[in-house]
């Protein structure tokens, strides 16, 4: 190379051609720089080339889908069919994808009776099961703690006790979202991809979230989850009924979150972290509702929230007996 | 005058003509050069191969987890934007104290800017689960929640400052090329609001983090002041190496006053910075508690997992050295104390920023478990291209900054 | 032939050509649309349906809550079958085991009023582990029917419902049941849209040892970090 023999300065603006590089005294050097460019720009398609299978994955459809809050009844309908039918596709079975809307009036809270909660893990199971949850790491929604007695310091918990429970000197909390009033995952999230609901249930859409996880940060309780691969679940474990907006499969890359299995709980069923547990020492219900389950625990029972002084809120409840 | 030449010869040299002239002249070089921009494009296209495959199979290729769920990509971002804010510790004495020698190398604090802004931004994107969906965080396309979330703030000011930069840069080079003289009216209020726009995007940045009451590590009105102190010591610290490499590779030398005055800015901004960091210090492990455990966990390692404190106590000896280097007074005459003191301090706060402070963050989780997080290979690979690419664009731009200057000099 | 080929070539790929650019435009231009324009109407199209199902969500409620037409489904108890019966230890001639009613064996012994454990029984239930508080077999045991169960003033109780000779002295207990608060369920939570099924009191404790038993934990998350699996915190 001889570049430096080349006077790298000619005097700018002696003829003004149309392309100033062309004007650029040795045209072996354009040639070169030309050459470099194009190599590199090779070079860079070859190095990004592993995103060329996400046409594939990703439809125009899917790309340019609107904000859950700005689709009209019938684009919803739209694509709750394109789902059903991507589903249908690649594993081959029928799924219902539906969006029951929040009942008017009713506003959810949940309790759980520490005094009862042996930490035998169903719920987690159930939840795993019900929302349809990737089954490499056996997610789910919820985490229990193992706590010694006598301290309320997460600090001294554990959630990864392998053995007959309860242990006598222990006792157990499981945490999942609480389903915050003052939500500071909502706060956070730049692009309005999660929100709380008129019944209190904090929701995701899980085709607007980019993936930032400011609201995993966000969030004092671990409630969160963040799909860091595709889900896999084998055809013949999925639920296939699905809420748009809770336990249908969840694309990779977003984040999801417990929400009280709204395509139950908004047709009037129990969740089903509820119905499997089998100390009974899950409450669900009605807030505004006077008479509720969950009421009579919150006037009869002492309860408290976890990390109340943190301003969030929650609707999420422990207690104890007597 | 030249300019009255250059003004005749070509009346109607429209900007992106000059932009295209330039990509031209700052892609000309000797052979040393082409083995750097060779070696950068290399790195950076391994980066951008890793990211790639990091988008196609999912970030379970990194090693954060929903623990973790912040890593070394944003903590590079967290330096990278200190790094742009401390570019305004030029601007400031050469346009609110008039130093004249400062205002002639004020550019190349402008254009440390504009590649550290872009290198964050590259490690906000990667960072991103569905980088496909970027759109949705602009405005009117997309659905941005503000003014309520800290990100969408610092979406908007990081691109503010990026353009703002870019006008101010861009604008003088291309007078410069014209032969003109700048007109103060279009750049001079653009200066004063990148100034006040610098102090923003850092302050912003440091909001994101210290606005959540879940994170106790984070949450302390401290944190926007330590992040612009120690800003003021990477970003002078960075602007020097910069100008030294510059004397030595292309002769464009800067006159002895701007770095002392750097140094200067260096000495009184990491001694507050030193001085926030120990009563922070102090205030968590005096009182103790909860509050402690991240920072007991960062420094003295906890339950027997110790995996950030090589780290931390790397940065603090880098820190307390450089800090010490900085005070000689060898530090303010040209030699290898005042470049030593620059890495040091620039190694120490990346530290300090990045591993030291958005990793405990995260560490006990807000359940209170130990997870510990180790960068995978492919996050070391996207962040090295994410700085070999910054390297890249300020090559060219100094590249260009050097010759329109050395023009002036040549035909003035 | 080789020329109208050509010329059909061209055509389509010039077609192909303006339908990518024309996919482009459309894109951008939608876009902008559906940001600017449709998000106002999205909005009123979202609001609009969403009166639409609270006026008939709000019609049912009326006409549920008007006490004339209330429509509530059942909760529901599980009950035992029936009294217990006794495996023998015998097996009949298709090897089916053959159990006997308490009152097969209990007709002809006098009851003991004073057993209270295991080792007061010299004859059978010796291995029974008993642990309920201080109170003998026959608190609950029907001494002049081992058929049926005995409340605390005496009066005969059918073992299916057990739960009324529970809530004797587990009121507490009782009246948290009542609401919910204690005890496994499944169904509904809102009654206006389905029943309920609770437990019985004997489906999760043991009436001789009601102590909720041991369990061990079946399922665990797998995180990743967990690999190789953490032992201690």
């Amino acid at each position: 190379m001889n570049n430096d023999d080349v006077p790298a300065d000619k005097p700018r603006g002696t003829s003004g051609p149309l392309l100033p590089i062309l004007n650029q005294p040795s045209t072996r050097r354009t040639a070169l720089k030309v050459a470099g460019a194009a190599l590199g720009l090779a070079a860079f398609g070859q190095a990004i080339s592993p995103l060329w299978s996400i046409p594939e994955n990703i439809s125009v459809d899917e790309f340019l889908q609107r904000h859950y809050k700005e689709l009209s009844d019938d684009d919803k309908q739209r694509i709750f069919r394109r789902l059903e039918a991507e589903t249908k596709q690649e594993l081959g079975i029928e799924v219902t994808i539906f969006d029951p809307p929040p009942i008017p009036g009713v506003r959810f809270g949940y309790a759980i009776n520490l005094s009862k909660c042996n930490g035998n893990g169903k719920c987690m199971e159930a939840c795993n099961k019900e929302n349809n949850h990737h089954r490499g790491v056996d997610q789910s929604y919820i985490r229990v703690l193992e706590m010694p007695k006598g301290s309320m310091d997460m600090e001294q918990g554990n959630t990864t006790y392998d053995h007959a429970v309860p242990q006598d000197d222990k006792f157990y909390m499981p945490v999942q979202c609480q389903q915050c009033e003052n939500p500071p995952c909502v706060s956070a999230c730049p692009v309005e991809a999660t929100w709380r609901e008129d019944d209190g249930i904090v929701v995701v859409d899980y085709n607007w979230c980019i993936g930032c996880r400011y609201c995993e940060a966000a969030c004092p309780y671990h409630a969160r989850r963040f799909n860091w691969e595709e889900p896999e679940i084998p055809a013949d474990e999925v639920n296939p009924n699905q809420g748009y907006l809770s336990n249908r499969i969840r694309p990779q890359g977003t984040m999801e979150k417990c929400h009280f299995c709204l395509h139950r709980t908004r047709e009037g069923r129990l969740p089903a972290c509820l119905e499997a547990c089998p100390t009974g020492a899950r409450v669900f219900g009605d807030l505004n509702d006077p008479e509720s389950d969950i009421n009579w625990v919150l006037k009869n029972k002492r309860v408290f929230v976890l990390k109340e002084e943190l301003g969030t809120r929650p609707n999420f409840f422990y207690f104890f007996d007597s | 005058m030249s300019s009255t030449r250059t003004d005749s010869v070509n009346p109607t040299r429209s900007y992106p003509h000059f932009l295209w002239w330039g990509l031209g002249e700052a892609t000309n070089g000797g052979i040393l050069f082409y083995v750097w921009m060779f070696v950068l494009t290399a790195i950076s296209l391994v980066g951008a191969n890793a990211w790639a495959n990091q988008v196609a199979q999912g970030m379970i290729v990194t090693g954060m987890t929903d623990h973790v769920s912040w890593g070394l990509y944003i903590a590079n971002f967290t330096f990278c934007v200190g790094l742009a804010a401390g570019g305004v510790m030029m601007v400031i004495p050469a346009y609110l104290y008039d130093d004249e020698e400062m205002h002639k190398v004020v550019i190349i604090g402008e254009a440390v800017a504009i590649a550290a802004i872009v290198m964050s931004t590259l490690s906000v994107v990667v960072d991103l689960g569905r980088p496909d969906r970027f759109w949705h965080l602009l405005p009117i396309i997309g659905r941005v929640n503000w003014p309520m979330s800290m990100l969408t703030w610092d979406v908007i000011v990081l691109n503010g400052y990026l353009l703002i930069n870019l006008h101010i840069v861009g604008y003088l080079l291309y007078m410069r090329f014209l032969g003109r003289k700048p007109n103060p009216a279009w750049y001079v209020p653009f200066v004063f609001l990148s100034i006040i726009w610098a102090i923003s995007i850092h302050t912003v940045t440091a909001f994101l983090y210290c606005g959540l009451g879940g994170r106790p590590f984070w949450n302390t009105a401290l944190l926007a002041p330590r992040f612009l102190a120690s800003a003021f010591v990477s970003g002078p610290a960075f602007i020097i190496l910069v100008m030294r490499v510059l004397r030595i590779t292309t002769g464009y030398s800067a006159p002895p006053g701007p770095a002392r005055t750097l140094i200067q800015i260096i000495r009184v901004a990491m001694t507050i910075n030193l001085i926030m960091l120990a009563s922070e210090l102090f205030t968590l492990f005096y009182a103790g508690g909860a509050h402690a455990a991240s920072a007991q966990y960062l420094f003295f390692g906890s339950h027997g997992h110790h995996g950030l404190v090589p780290w931390i106590w790397t940065a603090i000896v880098c820190n307390l050295v450089g800090t010490v280097l900085f005070f000689m007074p060898a530090a303010l005459e040209r030699g290898g104390i005042r470049i030593a003191a620059c890495v040091l301090c620039i190694v120490g706060i990346w530290i300090e920023k990045g591993m030291g402070l958005i990793i405990p963050g995260f560490i006990p989780s807000t359940l209170h478990e130990i997870v510990e997080y180790t960068p995978s290979l492919v996050e070391w690979k996207v962040t090295a291209g994410i700085w070999a690419f910054g390297f890249l664009l300020l090559t060219v731009l100094l590249k260009l900054i050097a010759k329109v200057f050395a023009g002036d000099h040549v035909t003035g | 032939m080789r020329v109208p080929g050509e010329i059909a070539m061209t055509r389509r790929r010039r077609r192909r050509r303006s339908v990518v650019v024309g996919l482009l435009v459309c894109a951008t231009a939608a876009g902008w649309y559906a940001g600017s324009a449709s998000r106002g109407a999205g909005q009123v199209d979202a609001q609009s349906s969403k009166q639409s199902t609270a006026n008939t969500r709000d019609v049912q409620r009326t006409v549920e809550n008007s006490p004339s037409s209330m429509r509530r489904f059942a909760v529901s108890i599980r009950k035992p079958e029936g009294p217990p019966r006794v495996i023998t230890g015998l097996t009949d001639l298709h090897g089916n085991p053959v159990t006997a009613a308490c009152s097969t064996c209990h007709s002809t012994r006098k009851p003991n009023s004073t057993n209270r454990t295991a080792q007061d029984l010299n004859e059978f239930h010796g291995n029974l582990k008993i642990s309920h508080g201080a109170i003998s077999c026959l608190s609950c045991h029907n001494g002049e029917d081992y058929d049926a169960l005995k409340l605390a003033d005496g009066r005969r109780l059918e073992f299916t419902e057990v739960m009324t000779l529970c809530a004797q002295c587990h009121g507490p207990q009782m009246k948290a049941y009542e609401h919910g608060a204690h005890g496994g369920m499944t169904g509904h939570w809102d009654l206006s849209r389905g029943p309920q099924v609770k437990n019985n009191c004997v489906d999760c404790h043991n009436p001789h040892a009601p102590q909720f038993p041991k369990m061990q934990p079946t399922f665990k998350p797998k995180d990743r970090f967990l690999e190789p699996p953490r032992t201690a915190h």
